[in-house]
């Protein structure tokens, strides 16, 4: 034990005999590690803003639909009336109100939105008003007018490039014209409910999200007006989306909602089984990262294991003396692990320092991305161009477990080199 | 067995050193006995074998053929790591350029091999500092040794070498890098331990100086013993042990 002491003191003052050149290392390595708390706390951060942007512009984070409606979009596959009960019920009991932050129902189809002097293809989303701005985004992005409400029954919600494209503004007449739904017991002698309705409505509001296919397609209107264009009865919606406190809750209160409704032909799914896509790129941003994070890492790694290896050539002599003098290879190993370990901590220390001041940064002022961004984003993307860094101690425990891990590995090279160190060669003058 | 009686003692030791397909026989059949308490010297040209020798018997390198025993131990059939130890507890090195190491005072030089014998703070500290004032190192013990002079260097490293109180001491050229005067002093100091303690010291020299003081003079030429000499230095006289040049 007293020996290792020794030669961790001497693994610490040989750090320092050369000071310029370990501050260099360290910087070298502390950089690496500053680089990768920064890039990990963007990552999760654009992924977190990403996801919570991609659950409200669409279903949640748990949807609830008929069986079949993932698969095939068929809007005629509608949730009972009596389903629905059953999924507000359960959400309002105390284990699961905690953990929800708001439920919607929602009628969705495909209609034709008319003006005067156009027309357009739109999604149809009857929601029910007091129940939408808890879950979806676009109540908060209405730049015109304002959202729908309950005393206006024929109001309807679009967005701007509707708007522009149909040539209208808040109070203009729009007609939606859309086929009624195909409904048990509804169906006429051709073998459908497929007659063609339509209803007149009146523009209350304008959003405007920043996404293309949003702002050009979508329009809310109230569920009551919506089932009713629809032929569709009371209490039947298509879905009912849920957005959660904690996107991490996602699959348990998908799997509390499946064993509830354990029987019914529905399918309960959480935002990665609605929105592949979406976790798809996220899955593809993060391997992209991780590659990017690995060559950082191994091009630091390899400035480190050129500098401790310069450091034990150049002390081949003074290692032949130490192992002439008794020490033995297992203890020059140590030596050098020892100083690889004390540079590595020095190194943590400043990585840690500047890595977390720079996130902390971005976490709280942002990293403003609009610049790039100018001609809008591209239709595809639910993106904020605002990125806020989010670090969970997790990630920072675990960059710095990989830092030091490979820094250790490292230094077994050059210390298998010192304790390699052979008499009487290293020793020319004896 | 009577191998123990002797510090050291080498039986028809050789060694050849190969480059390729160069051949260099550095030892040539050397028989040798050394008594416990020698104050001995080996001389000889360049290439005569001298370090060789001090190599082989310190358990730095190993011969082709032969036998060395040291300190009762035949170094030919010991592994690596017993060597290591054998040189850790029996023998003291003092080397031509001191060797100290850079990051530690001159202290933490001294009582190094008794760190790594695991000797207590105080014990060890205690023990080199004894050894300073005995050879006038006291004083320094904080300094590092970019801060001494190569004298002083060179007694730090005796002290090194003297604390373990070893059995044998190998001193390869300890005066080469000494003006005059420092020699005789380090000669004076290793004389003292040696005549105190009962430490059997082995130099291998170019320095008149050394080749003076020592009591026995080993002359190498080619790798073999050329002539052995066995001083009194009370009346001066020289008697020649053996000749096999």
């Amino acid at each position: 034990m007293r020996s290792v002491l020794l030669l961790v003191k001497i693994s610490w003052r040989n750090l320092w005999r050369n000071p310029r050149g370990t501050a260099l290392t360290a910087l070298a390595l502390g950089l690496g590690l500053a680089l990768l708390l920064i890039s990990l706390g963007l990552l999760d951060g654009g992924h977190e803003q990403t996801i919570a942007a991609g659950v409200r512009f669409g279903p949640g984070h748990v949807v609830i639909q008929a069986k079949g409606y993932q698969d095939s979009s068929s809007d005629e596959l509608l949730l009972p009336a009596t389903v629905v009960s059953r999924i507000k019920g359960f959400l309002q009991t105390a284990g699961m109100k905690k953990l929800v932050r708001g439920i919607s129902p929602r009628l969705l189809a495909t209609g034709l939105l008319s003006s005067s002097a156009n027309s357009a293809g739109v999604r149809i989303t009857g929601v029910i008003p007091q129940d939408e701005p808890a879950v979806s985004l676009i109540p908060e992005r209405i730049v015109e007018g304002t959202y729908l409400r309950n005393d206006k029954p024929s109001g309807v919600v679009i967005g701007a490039d509707l708007a522009h494209k149909l040539e209208v503004k808040i109070g203009s007449r729009v007609v939606l014209m859309t086929q009624a739904l195909r409904q048990p017991g509804n169906e006429t002698k051709n073998g459908a409910g497929e007659e063609m309705q339509s209803t007149l409505l009146r523009v209350s509001g304008i959003f405007r999200t920043g996404l293309q296919a949003v702002d050009a397609n979508i329009i809310h209107l109230p569920l009551p007006a919506a089932q009713a264009l629809l032929g569709v009865a009371d209490g039947q919606v298509t879905q009912v989306a849920i957005l959660l406190q904690q996107e991490g809750d996602s699959p348990g209160v998908a799997r509390a909602l499946r064993k509830r409704l354990t029987g019914e032909p529905v399918e309960v799914l959480t935002w990665r089984e609605s929105i592949p896509m979406l976790a798809q790129i996220l899955g593809l941003d993060h391997a992209f990262n991780y590659i990017m994070n690995g060559v950082i890492l191994a091009m630091v790694g390899l400035g480190i294991l050129n500098t401790i290896l310069m450091r034990v050539l150049e002390r081949r002599y003074e290692f032949g003396v130490c192992k002439a003098l008794g020490l033995k290879p297992r203890q020059l190993a140590v030596m050098v692990v020892g100083e690889s370990l004390a540079l590595t901590a020095i190194s943590l220390a400043l990585g840690l320092a500047l890595g977390l001041s720079v996130e902390h940064y971005f976490a709280t002022s942002g990293l403003d991305l609009r610049w790039i961004f100018k001609a809008g984003l591209p239709p595809a993307l639910v993106f904020d161009p605002i990125l806020y860094s989010r670090l969970s101690s997790n990630r920072i425990g675990w960059s710095v477990s990989i830092v030091f891990a490979m820094a250790t590995m490292i230094s077994f090279y050059p210390a298998l080199k010192a304790a390699r160190t052979e008499l009487p060669d290293a020793l020319k003058t004896l | 067995m009577a191998v123990a009686e002797w510090a050291v003692e080498l039986k028809d030791v050789r060694k050849t050193y190969r480059t390729g397909s160069i051949e260099v026989p550095a030892l040539r059949g050397v028989s040798l006995q050394i008594a416990a308490g020698e104050f001995a010297a080996t001389a000889g040209p360049s290439g005569s074998g001298k370090t060789t020798l001090l190599n082989i018997i310190g358990g730095l390198d190993r011969a082709d053929a032969g036998e060395i025993w040291v300190a009762g131990q035949n170094l030919q059939l010991l592994s690596s790591s017993e060597l290591a130890h054998l040189r850790l507890q029996r023998i003291g090195f003092v080397f031509q350029t001191y060797n100290l190491l850079p990051v530690l005072t001159a202290l933490e030089n001294a009582e190094f091999t008794l760190l790594l014998q695991g000797m207590p703070a105080h014990k060890r500290r205690e023990k080199v500092e004894k050894l300073f004032s005995e050879i006038g190192l006291a004083g320094l013990e904080d300094r590092r040794p970019a801060e001494l002079s190569g004298g002083q260097q060179q007694r730090v490293a005796v002290a090194r070498a003297m604390v373990t109180e070893p059995a044998l001491i190998l001193a390869d050229e300890p005066t080469a890098n000494l003006d005059s005067a420092t020699a005789i002093a380090l000669l004076d100091v290793m004389e003292h331990l040696n005549r105190a303690t009962g430490t059997t010291f082995i130099f291998s020299t170019h320095d008149p100086q050394v080749m003076e003081r020592a009591r026995r003079l080993i002359r190498l030429r080619d790798g073999q013993i050329a002539r052995d000499e066995t001083r009194d230095r009370q009346d001066a006289g020289v008697t020649a042990k053996g000749d096999a040049g």
